[in-house]
């Protein structure tokens, strides 16, 4: 017996999938199980929804987690009071930041405060050139005094950033060794063990945004594997990352600020190893939740990555850079609790205010008087009003009434009017964003699947995919806890991202060809520390390569094989194919290599999901009913309301047609047809659109 | 019959076909950022975008900061002024224009790139960018010389021309171009990165109108620029209501003067008593001037992201051709940027003595534009540093100015990380550090200013700056004190110290330090009201010395 589980905390639910898989017959089964998350100690939601599912612990061999409590640590700013070490004449970086301010025409524009105040930000001399090479040797005899100070001030964790140590630690790898032995109780980070690139103020706040929130993360993470220790679990352990890979908890706790995406980032993998299950390589991935709605594109089945990531940024304040790989997202306020409300003009918007869960959506009947999304979505029968929450609340049908009235007589329009235009404008909101991962980037939406989950996905997505082009929407069968099912396809994965500029010519290839080859090394190393062998790691190497004076690059795939001239040539026209295709131009200049992007993965326990067996039940005993359902722009139509959980693989039928399952509602509109494959995922062919 | 078919519209499509003309704007800007040569369009973001109507109208933009989103209606205007025969603007056409005297705005370093968008054969709009190049010719490297005298000394004139006709570019006319800049790659670059965005954007917004058809698209619009103007004129109720003069002296001794009125339904700004054009490079545009106001009114009034052609309706601005604000052919405007600002900082200097709750003590108010020229001692391509300066904030009647941001010219405008100048320019930044100069006291203080070392590595650099605000610091607000001024020393091997604010050309060699100082914004209120736990804190972190919080604070 194998039995591989996943458990996701998410902001009002645990998740877990498992999947267990008899060896003697091969046979598998998937087990899905939810449980309340409980902050501020979320170890006991983890170990609650393990008990409600049944596992026995002692027989897991491999656990996949997922935890926002980075995020919560930055966002709430409850992690450890940090010091800075940094370079001399550099201590005000992390407060200078970059002198932007996008809400330009506010002369009020308050600047994003720094995580360390400036009597923790201390200065060593030494510097390092952008070379490499050693220009002023390092002076550590101050550090006695810094750190008497910083303990003094209460600080709990260091954080190290010099000038230039992307291209060369040993400063760093100095300090920090000095500040363990003169101080073997705080936690300490230096830049260069979470990244290897340029740009002094990103890699100093995401330093110091790591500091902050290790000693949270370490706390956490060493309560959950002792209680899971104690239940007798005794198999492999693995923390989700945001870079779509797990990674082993040692590594995770020395560099928490790598975990800052891991929720989206799973969801997305989840799309992209879903997309290889059905033969989708080409994906849209969208996600809406209660309050946001977030969309990424995988192309031949890879997920983007980007290390240009901001938390707290928005089109009025500036926000904190963490240089990590990260998902590359975009994340809207939109989501089935996005509040519509009139400005002074009269003019609606939705979002990206959200009623949260307290007091959430008008039928809630928690007090909540503004129209959400989800009300609307009540209103024109889209979501059953007698199997809201899966039956699990009543909806407050005249609180829904009353919330639309609130909109619509300032309008002058009917009640159902309004819910048509509060959709309109959220699907509008969606497939901007949408449009933004897409069009924006050199994509054609009508060349990939759009495969929608989250509690709003499948309510929305039909709309969508007609409205950008898009042929076809799969709904996953596990949509519900479609996050957790993304880790446990997962692969122990890290990315290596590393500044060095070189002319990109067949004459220099052996300087890209050596650093590759070092960064491989490095890779190696890690893995064998934990018993991988450099047989069961794969690479994908990519070069971040722009034409020369630019500053923004392509990553552009590398050969295998040696960097001959004919490789160097090779990749440059592949260059070129990529970067006209993103910016519609090529040029006839040359070529810079500023860096490498080196994926490394290693097989940690995937399991490939076996097809489903049906009953032989039929379509008919599937129908739970029919109700009116308004479809805002086809207007209303008698739609059959299908049991979600009931379908089996081979059924078909055709829109107008809503599906219903306890923690998703999927709606399909006329002239669209639904197939379930053989894994039980809803394929929804979208009628093919002009233009 | 736009009014007939326009009824029709439900409010909704009209939202939907806003948001997307929104959209086209925004796209159009990250397309420019990402695929720009210049560090100046893609980090500074000395760029800006936007959607107009056929006649030129703003529709929307996509800036980067807010001096530049009021310039390319007024540059698209031009052009259809100048092309007014029939058949002379087509369908695949696009259009170039850098003159201020011909719709350009401010200065030949700023390159518009507009194209006409078609449904069938009817215009229905356009699409521009403009971007700031590094050298378009001129008397100097980078173009903008102090020294200039008339606009000819200041680079190439591209005078409202035709770059594309009907999809095919015109090789005599990117000839030229390439031929007249000390770097044509950055040139190629700059340009093509224009003309794909622009085409990019066209084709958005004729989707647009081809999805919803064209009196849809035309009525979206009209309603659109209403919103603006009665969200302009919402918030023009709820200002005091009156006429307002302010003469303030800059650094050379001249006085600049302003008349503000405001009314419920009209704010007007009367500059005509103001010095005659200047004999050097400090001259601005009428369209400049009518920028720097239509700035000032949208952060008096709405400073949200909804801007267009309705919001600037409520405007009146009145001049005098042949003064530093309206200068006449051939006076030259390179470093217009400056007199821009001085503009703007009067106008909010004069409104904030009437309203300071809602307005901040002055800040360093400066672009502090500094160019470093020479050659990379490790790869001996030849470099330039185009970059304005971040400076201190004025306080409010709420809280401390900010500190170390951009100039209320700029807005998305990221400064340089040392490690990348590093690289590129071939010099050292030795430090970047708060300036901690005492200034700006106050119940609430200014925000601090920079100290910004460039070490040169090479023989035969040059250095170009132009700030103001170097003499008169900026000014506290409600009893609080004065900032403190922007400056650049050049320090030399041999100790000597040279300070300047204007200069061109300025030798410099391996070991001497360009040391850029910018100013500590004004404080704003008594500092002896300053509360206790927030000097406590200034003390701890070294914004206040003890000295001064004895003196100026009156004791911890």
């Amino acid at each position: 017996m194998t039995i591989r589980v996943a458990t996701d905390v998410g902001g009002t639910f645990t998740d877990l999938v498992s999947l267990v898989v008899d060896p003697a017959t091969g046979t598998q089964s998937v087990r899905i199980a939810k449980a309340d998350t409980t902050p501020p100690e979320f170890e006991r939601g983890v170990m609650t929804v393990l008990g409600k599912a049944g596992i026995p612990l002692d027989r897991v061999d491999f656990l996949a987690h997922g935890t926002t409590v980075v995020i919560n640590a930055l966002t709430e700013r409850k992690g450890a009071r940090v010091g800075l070490i940094t370079t001399e004449g550099f201590r005000d970086v992390l407060e200078i930041a970059r002198g932007n301010r996008p809400d330009f025409f506010n002369l009020h524009y308050r600047k994003p405060p720094p995580f360390v105040p400036r009597h923790l930000r201390r200065e060593l001399a030494g510097r390092i050139s952008f070379k490499g090479e050693e220009l002023t040797p390092l002076d550590l005899s101050p550090l006695p005094g810094i750190l008497a100070e910083f303990r003094a001030a209460g600080v709990q964790a260091v954080a190290i950033c010099f000038l230039h140590a992307y291209a060369e630690p040993a400063h760093e790898a100095r300090a920090v060794a000095a500040v363990r032995a003169l101080w073997p109780e705080a936690s300490v980070v230096a830049s260069h063990q979470i990244t290897r690139e340029w740009r002094e103020y990103e890699r100093t706040n995401t330093t110091v945004l790591s500091a902050y929130v290790q000693p949270a993360a370490a706390r956490y993470l060493g309560r959950l594997k002792s209680g899971l220790t104690e239940a007798g679990f005794g198999g492999r352990f693995y923390v989700m990352q945001s870079n779509c890979g797990v990674e082993t908890l040692e590594a995770v706790a020395e560099t928490p600020i790598t975990m800052v995406e891991s929720g989206p980032a799973s969801g997305v993998w989840g799309a992209a190893a879903l997309g290889r299950l059905i033969g989708e390589a080409n994906v849209l991935a969208l996600d809406i939740g209660g309050t946001t709605a977030k969309c990424a594109l995988i192309e031949n089945g890879q997920v983007k990555l980007s290390s240009d990531y901001w938390i707290e940024r928005t089109r009025v304040t500036s926000g904190y850079p963490i240089m990590v790989p990260v998902i590359d997202l975009v994340e809207i306020g939109n989501g089935g609790g996005s509040i519509a409300w009139l400005d002074a003009l009269n003019k609606l918007h939705v979002g990206p205010q959200s009623a949260g869960a307290m007091p959430g959506p008008a039928a809630y009947g928690r007090g909540g008087s503004d129209a959400t999304t989800t009300d609307a979505n009540l209103a024109l029968g889209r979501i059953n009003p007698d199997y809201f929450c899966g039956g699990e609340i009543v909806a407050d049908m005249p609180a829904v009434g009353r919330a639309l009235d609130a909109l619509a007589t300032p309008l002058g329009m009917t009640r159902t009017e309004v819910a048509r235009g509060i959709l309109r404008i959220a699907n509008n909101n969606m497939v901007n964003a949408l449009k933004l991962v897409s069009l924006n980037r050199g994509y054609d939406p009508r060349d990939f699947t759009m495969i929608a989950f989250g509690g709003g996905g499948g309510m929305h997505a039909a709309a969508l995919a007609a409205e950008l082009g898009v042929r076809k929407v799969v709904i996953p069968a596990a949509a519900s806890v479609f996050c957790a099912w993304g880790m446990l396809m997962s692969d122990l994965r890290r990315d290596y991202v590393v500044t060095r500029v070189a002319d990109f010519t067949a004459e220099k290839a052996d300087d890209v060809a050596a650093l590759i080859a070092e960064t491989q090394q490095r890779a190696h190393a890690m893995f064998a520390a934990e018993g991988i062998a450099p047989s069961q790691v794969r690479f994908d190497v990519y070069g971040r390569l722009r034409y020369q004076n630019q500053e923004h690059s392509v990553e552009v795939p590398m050969p295998a094989g040696p960097l001959d001239a004919a490789a160097v040539a090779d990749t440059t026209a592949r260059f070129h194919d990529i970067y006209q295709r993103h910016y519609t131009y090529r040029l006839d200049v040359p070529v810079e290599f500023v860096g490498l992007h080196l994926v490394a993965a290693a097989e940690v326990g995937k399991l490939a999901p076996s097809p489903l067996r049906p009953t032989g039940r039929t379509l008919a005993a599937t129908v739970k009913g029919h109700r009116s359902v308004d479809y805002a722009l086809e207007g209303a139509h008698d739609a059959a309301i299908y049991d979600g959980d009931m379908l089996e693989p081979g059924m078909r039928f055709m829109g107008p047609a809503v599906i219903e399952q306890p923690g998703a509602t999927t709606v399909v509109h006329p002239g669209q047809q639904v197939t379930v494959d053989d894994f039980g995922n809803f394929h929804i062919q979208i009628a093919a659109t002009e233009g | 019959m736009p009014d007939a078919a326009g009824a029709a519209i439900d409010p909704f499509t009209v939202e939907i076909i806003q948001s997307a003309l929104q959209a086209a704007s925004d796209e159009m800007f990250a397309a420019m950022r990402k695929t720009a040569m210049s560090a100046i369009i893609y980090e500074v973001l000395d760029m800006g975008t936007g959607v107009t109507d056929a006649a030129g109208e703003l529709v929307s933009s996509g800036a980067g900061i807010p001096a530049f989103v009021g310039v390319l209606d007024k540059a698209v205007k031009c052009i259809l002024a100048h092309h007014a025969a029939a058949g002379a603007i087509a369908p695949g056409d696009v259009f170039a224009t850098n003159d201020p005297y011909y719709g350009g705005v401010t200065h030949l370093n700023d390159v518009v790139v507009a194209m006409p968008v078609f449904a069938g054969s009817e215009l229905i709009g356009w699409t521009a960018v403009i971007a700031h190049w590094n050298d378009v010719g001129g008397m100097v490297p980078g173009s903008m010389s102090t020294d200039a005298k008339e606009i000819f000394q200041e680079g190439l004139r591209l005078p409202a021309i035709k770059l594309i006709d009907a999809g095919t570019p015109i090789g005599a006319v990117f000839d030229i171009l390439y031929a007249n800049s000390r770097l044509p790659d950055y040139v190629r670059g700059d340009l093509w990165a224009s003309v794909a965005a622009v085409r990019l954007g066209a084709r958005r917004v004729a989707e647009v109108a081809a999805k919803y058809g064209t009196a849809a698209f035309a009525e979206a619009v009209r309603r659109f620029m209403d919103y603006g103007e009665q969200l302009t004129r919402q918030a023009l109720a709820s200002l005091p209501h009156g006429r307002f003069t302010l003469a303030e002296e800059q650094d050379d001794g001249r006085r600049y003067q302003v008349t503000v009125e405001i009314a419920a339904d009209r704010l007007t700004l009367d500059l005509r008593d103001n010095p005659d054009q200047d004999a050097g490079p400090s001259n601005i545009s009428f369209d400049g001037a009518l920028v720097v106001c239509q700035m000032a009114l949208k952060s008096l009034t709405e400073a949200g992201t909804v801007c267009n052609a309705g919001s600037f309706r409520p405007l009146a601005v009145l001049s005098r051709p042949g003064s530093i604000f309206h200068a006449q052919p051939p006076a030259a405007l390179g470093f217009y940027y400056e007199t821009e600002i001085r503009l703007y900082d009067l106008i909010w200097r004069c409104l904030a003595q009437v309203m300071p709750q809602r307005l901040a003590a002055g800040h360093f108010a400066s672009i502090c534009g500094t160019v470093i020229g020479g050659r990379h001692p490790d790869t001996g391509r030849h470099f330039t540093i185009v970059e304005p300066q971040i400076g201190g904030w004025g306080a409010t009647h709420a809280a401390d100015g900010i500190s170390a941001n951009f100039s209320a010219f700029h807005g998305e405008t990221f400064n340089c990380p040392a490690e990348i100048s590093e690289a590129r320019n071939g010099l050292f930044v030795d430090r970047i550090m708060l300036n901690d100069a005492p200034g700006g006291a106050g119940r609430f203080r200014g925000g601090r200013g920079i100290v910004l070392d460039y070490r040169v590595r090479a023989d035969g650099n040059f250095l170009t700056c132009g700030y103001t605000r170097s003499r008169v610091p900026p000014w506290g607000l409600a009893g609080g004190q004065d900032g403190t001024p922007n400056y650049i020393e050049v320090r030399r091997q041999d100790g000597r110290v040279e300070r300047h604010a204007f200069a061109t050309g300025v030798r410099l060699d391996g070991g001497d330090v360009v040391r850029v100082v910018t100013g500590n914004g004004g404080g704003y209120g008594d500092p002896r009201q300053r509360p206790r736990d927030l000097l406590a804190a200034d003390l701890r972190d070294g914004y206040v010395t003890e000295a001064e919080a004895r003196d100026i604070y009156g004791g911890p």
